[in-house]
């Protein structure tokens, strides 16, 4: 019964995710569209729509945005045309202000959030594979393979450099000749990262692998990919052309 | 372009190189908010793109390790930059289109590639910024003045020579990066024990 189970399970095929890479990328397409190419006096209803499917389709998103290195990002981005743009016509706590400048303010900070809310979904929904594999379609051949030895390097990397670092601290760190200590560091670490990097090629072609001849890296599609495409499509061209 | 896999694990480490100077020490200059960090980070950034190109001359190595930077930090724990990004990828275009018309690398066209690089620091926000953040190009040159002006201590109205100040400074910072990349690439080449090509004999 089990063994049955077991065998019906293995092979049934795996459904197809809702959304795949090419989804997210038309929904961060359309959502950088909606907000840069709509006129002011629809981007409040082109960015609440924008946010609306960022809810649905990351949630999460929304969450990170809430760290305060983003705020205070965001504030030092709006608050210039705040107190900058348009004559002083009021009054906000005291505080003399523009109603143009306020304009300004509202739509950047609306601007940054679905910017930043489109970038972090996309980044978080989507895997480093899968964007190697559509650029490897786009003719960056073997960029699959350069991102796995980039990704492995990167721990052996940073211990490299702090070895270096320290061997070069116990001799005295940056005490005397300065330039040429920091040059010899770095040639350092690029040297032991080239000898590593060196060993994968080795070891790569030992397996007779060739970028030529190697698998490409999957893409991941999803099952309302197309129906994301086509719906993003008319939303970028109805952005572009709304006067 | 057709690269062999040891070129491509060559370029891999000069794009982890790139992605994770932009990633550790590209947030620890923001931070700190010192003037300017992005000239800086831009320059040490290419250096690293060039270093990478002379070790791999073939057309397109500097894009497709400025597409491994921009890979590399855009799915670093730094969270969500989309101005670095578009920096590093920017800066590598500029470099392979002056390094694909140079031909062979040599000093002369890695000082060229660097100090456009780095020049683009100064005119990305006029993109960025009204682009992306809704910002207006007005705004943006203002700002551009402001830092200018308390950079040189000279004064905001004298806009045409801060803006040429600025302009130099960038483009004498990219051209030592160029500069030394070539050194640093001979040094390299040494030390790893690999024959000096011919252009680098010169």
């Amino acid at each position: 019964m089990a063994t049955h189970s077991l065998s019906q399970s293995i092979s049934q095929p795996r459904p197809a995710p809702r959304l795949g890479m090419l989804g997210y990328l038309a929904i961060f397409a359309a959502s950088l569209a909606a907000v840069m190419a709509v006129p002011p006096r629809v981007l409040p209803w082109s960015a609440g729509l924008c946010l609306l499917v960022a809810a649905l389709v990351y949630p999460s998103a929304f969450r990170r945005l809430m760290r305060l290195r983003w705020l205070v990002m965001i504030a030092l981005l709006a608050l210039p045309a705040v107190f900058f743009v348009g004559e002083v016509d009021r009054s906000l706590a005291g505080i003399p202000v523009s109603s143009e400048g306020l304009q300004t303010g509202f739509q950047i900070v609306v601007r940054i959030v679905v910017v930043l809310i489109a970038v972090d979904g996309l980044t978080s929904s989507v895997d480093i594979a899968s964007v190697a594999g559509l650029l490897e379609k786009a003719g960056l051949h073997g960029l699959g393979f350069s991102i796995g030895v980039a990704l492995n390097l990167l721990p052996s990397l940073q211990q490299s450099a702090l070895n270096a670092w320290r061997s070069l601290w116990m001799r005295g760190g940056l005490r005397k000749r300065r330039w040429r200590s920091l040059t010899f560091l770095s040639v350092t670490i690029v040297s032991n990262a080239l000898s590593r990097a060196e060993e994968i090629a080795l070891a790569a072609e030992a397996r007779a692998f060739s970028p030529q001849r190697a698998r490409r890296l999957p893409v991941v599609t999803g099952r309302f990919d197309p129906l994301v495409l086509v719906v993003s499509l008319i939303a970028i061209v109805v952005a572009i052309m709304i006067v | 372009m057709k690269l062999s896999t040891r070129e491509l694990a060559t370029l891999a480490v000069f794009g982890a190189l790139w992605g994770l100077v932009e990633a550790s020490l590209g947030s620890v200059l923001k931070s700190l908010n010192i003037p300017l960090s992005g000239v800086f980070l831009a320059a040490i950034g290419l250096i690293i793109a060039l270093v990478g190109r002379v070790f791999v001359p073939k057309r397109g190595s500097t894009l497709f390790i400025g597409v491994l930077a921009t890979l590399i930090k855009l799915f670093s724990l730094g969270g969500v930059i989309i101005g670095p990004m578009v920096g590093i990828l920017t800066e590598a275009i500029l470099a392979e289109i002056v390094l694909s018309l140079a031909g062979k690398p040599r000093r002369p066209a890695l000082v060229l590639a660097g100090a456009l690089g780095v020049a683009w620091v100064m005119l990305q926000p006029f993109v960025t910024g009204p682009l992306l953040f809704g910002r207006t190009a007005f705004v943006v040159w203002l700002d551009l003045l402001d830092r200018g002006s308390q950079l040189l201590g000279l004064d905001v109205t004298a806009a045409i020579w801060i803006v040429l100040a600025l302009l130099a400074i960038h483009l004498a910072i990219g051209g030592l990066a160029g500069w030394f990349s070539w050194d640093i690439a001979r040094l390299l080449q040494a030390r790893q024990g690999r024959s000096i090509p011919q252009t680098l004999e010169s």
